[in-house]
């Protein structure tokens, strides 16, 4: 049976909850045992919606001793003493077992060019570091088409995409190798199947976007999408796998 | 049954009547659809074991009515049986009289998208005639029902015409909480399950506060696939009674199929 690995999963409390959201670590558990999820890479909601240092403290207090649980750091450029330097931040996800970051440009009012987040950047690249940004809401399909330009040594994965974008996506599939696609909420019909047609079912990497998004939902769209067995496995843990099991801290 | 052997071994339900209460065919402008004829849609549902859908014709919301329900006529004749049609009028055509088309065999509905029709409120009385046949006839009425006002304006629809069944396309999608208000007020209000970026347990809410009774499969194919909406009904908490209707049961009914 096919088993999966989320790429997209926050813990932690969030200001907006809508009754019947897993809001809680044993819901989102629960839902991943339903769901055949094994693991979920997971960053914390504090540190997208209020206090980002404090948010990727907290990541490491929820997951302690859960090996289910695949930790992901929110980055912030550090200027004006706001938060540790890029080096000790990197020093910092080695000691904690923190093995991606995640960009929140729009959230954190951030720039993505290499005079703002160039070292970071750097460091990932250096270190083999997949990094994790979404569509939409932290930036638009075309400007994910220049941070991938910008820094075509990290490998990035973009989540988040809705089912409208592929005449935005097509020319930055071609152009950028280093384009990740995530899978929860591409939900095109028959996206699935184009997709790995056309740009190859190594392209897209299983996520869930829980506890927003919606967990029953990603799995089925790999489940049934019409492709071979070998390209659903890439699509549910393979790629993942092999982008983290490169990472050197 | 097991729901979950089904979805993580890739295999279609079997022994399940399922009917797909939204769906289109033909093209769309703002963005490319992987694949959106008669043959497209009918081939995945085949492949999944849908016993049938019923589609209305986006040229006919979008643009042309007569094309676009021309298109549903030639999509109807080609997969009888399996694809079921919606006309659909155009508000700013004084012309327009889509009951010819709701004398075809295999026209069992109506659907309107005001929004696709320069936002136009779906209580809007340029489409009182359409609803007057479909009142008449006892005929469904799938709304495309996204914001709250938009749902509200269904409701009202549903007051007037008491004897249309209304689907409220989407579940409300953003306007949730509006939907389910409705539907608890409105007998003849039926909640679809074609939400794009859902979240999870949303079918158990639905379930709880206006009972399965009242939700139907509906999966906004070719728009959406229909595969991620099949899998959030099979793995929810809900009774197997209870996906049975919402699949395909609660249609049957609803379509005096």
């Amino acid at each position: 049976m096919l088993r999966f690995i989320d790429a997209r999963c926050m813990l932690g409390e969030r200001c907006i909850i809508r009754e019947g959201d897993p809001n809680t670590k044993e819901a989102i558990l629960e839902l991943m045992d339903r769901c055949h999820i094994e693991k979920a890479i997971v960053y914390h909601a504090m540190a997208r919606e209020s206090e980002l240092p404090a948010g990727n403290m907290a990541l490491i207090g929820e997951t302690a001793g859960d090996d289910r649980f695949i930790r992901q750091w929110c980055a912030l450029p550090s200027y004006f003493g706001e938060y540790m330097s890029a080096e000790d931040f990197f020093d910092a996800m080695k000691q904690h077992h923190v093995t991606s970051m995640r960009l929140l440009p729009k959230t954190c009012g951030y720039s993505l060019r290499p005079h703002s987040i160039g070292k970071l950047m750097d460091l990932a690249a250096q270190c083999h570091m997949p990094v994790f940004i979404d569509l939409g809401t932290e930036l638009t399909t075309d400007e994910s088409y220049d941070l991938c330009k910008m820094y075509p040594e990290v490998d990035l994965v973009f989540g988040n995409s809705g089912y409208r974008e592929n005449r935005r996506l097509g020319p930055i599939l071609e152009q950028c190798p280093n384009f990740y696609l995530g899978t929860g909420n591409y939900v095109a019909h028959c996206g699935i199947k184009l997709f790995c047609e056309y740009y190859g079912a190594e392209r897209l990497i299983f996520d869930t976007g829980l506890p927003t998004g919606s967990a029953t939902a990603a799995v089925s769209l790999i489940g049934y999408a019409e492709i071979s067995d070998e390209e659903k496995a890439l699509i549910a843990h393979g790629n993942i796998e092999r982008l983290l099991g490169e990472v050197r801290l | 049954m097991n729901w979950e052997q089904y979805i993580f071994e890739g295999k279609p339900f079997e022994g399940i009547y399922i009917f797909d209460v939204h769906g289109h065919v033909g093209a769309h402008k703002p963005f490319q659809l992987g694949g959106y004829d008669a043959d497209s849609v009918a081939k995945t549902c085949r492949r999944m074991n849908v016993d049938g859908v019923v589609v209305s014709s986006l040229p006919a919301l979008a643009s042309d009515w007569k094309w676009g329900n021309e298109e549903v006529a030639a999509s109807v004749d080609a997969y009888p049986g399996l694809i079921w049609g919606y006309a659909s009028p155009n508000p700013f055509y004084e012309d327009c009289d889509i009951t010819p088309y709701l004398d075809l065999p295999g026209f069992v509905g109506v659907k309107i998208h005001g929004d696709m029709q320069g936002s136009t409120p779906v209580n809007d009385p340029r489409y009182f005639p359409t609803y007057e046949v479909a009142n008449e006839r006892g005929l469904p009425v799938l709304f495309h029902a996204w914001l709250s006002a938009e749902v509200r304006a269904a409701a009202d629809v549903a007051r007037r015409y008491p004897n249309t069944k209304i689907i409220l396309g989407h579940s409300g999608m953003t306007a949730r909480d509006t939907a389910l208000e409705v539907a608890r007020t409105c007998d003849n209000i039926f909640i679809d399950t074609a939400i794009s970026s859902t979240y999870d347990n949303a079918i158990e809410v639905l379930v709880d506060k206006v009972g399965a009774d009242r939700v139907v499969y509906g999966s906004d194919i070719c728009f959406f696939d229909c595969i991620h909406t099949m899998g959030k009904i099979a793995l929810a908490r809900i009774s197997d009674t209870d996906k049975e209707k919402i699949f395909g049961l609660n249609a049957r009914g609803l379509f005096s199929l």
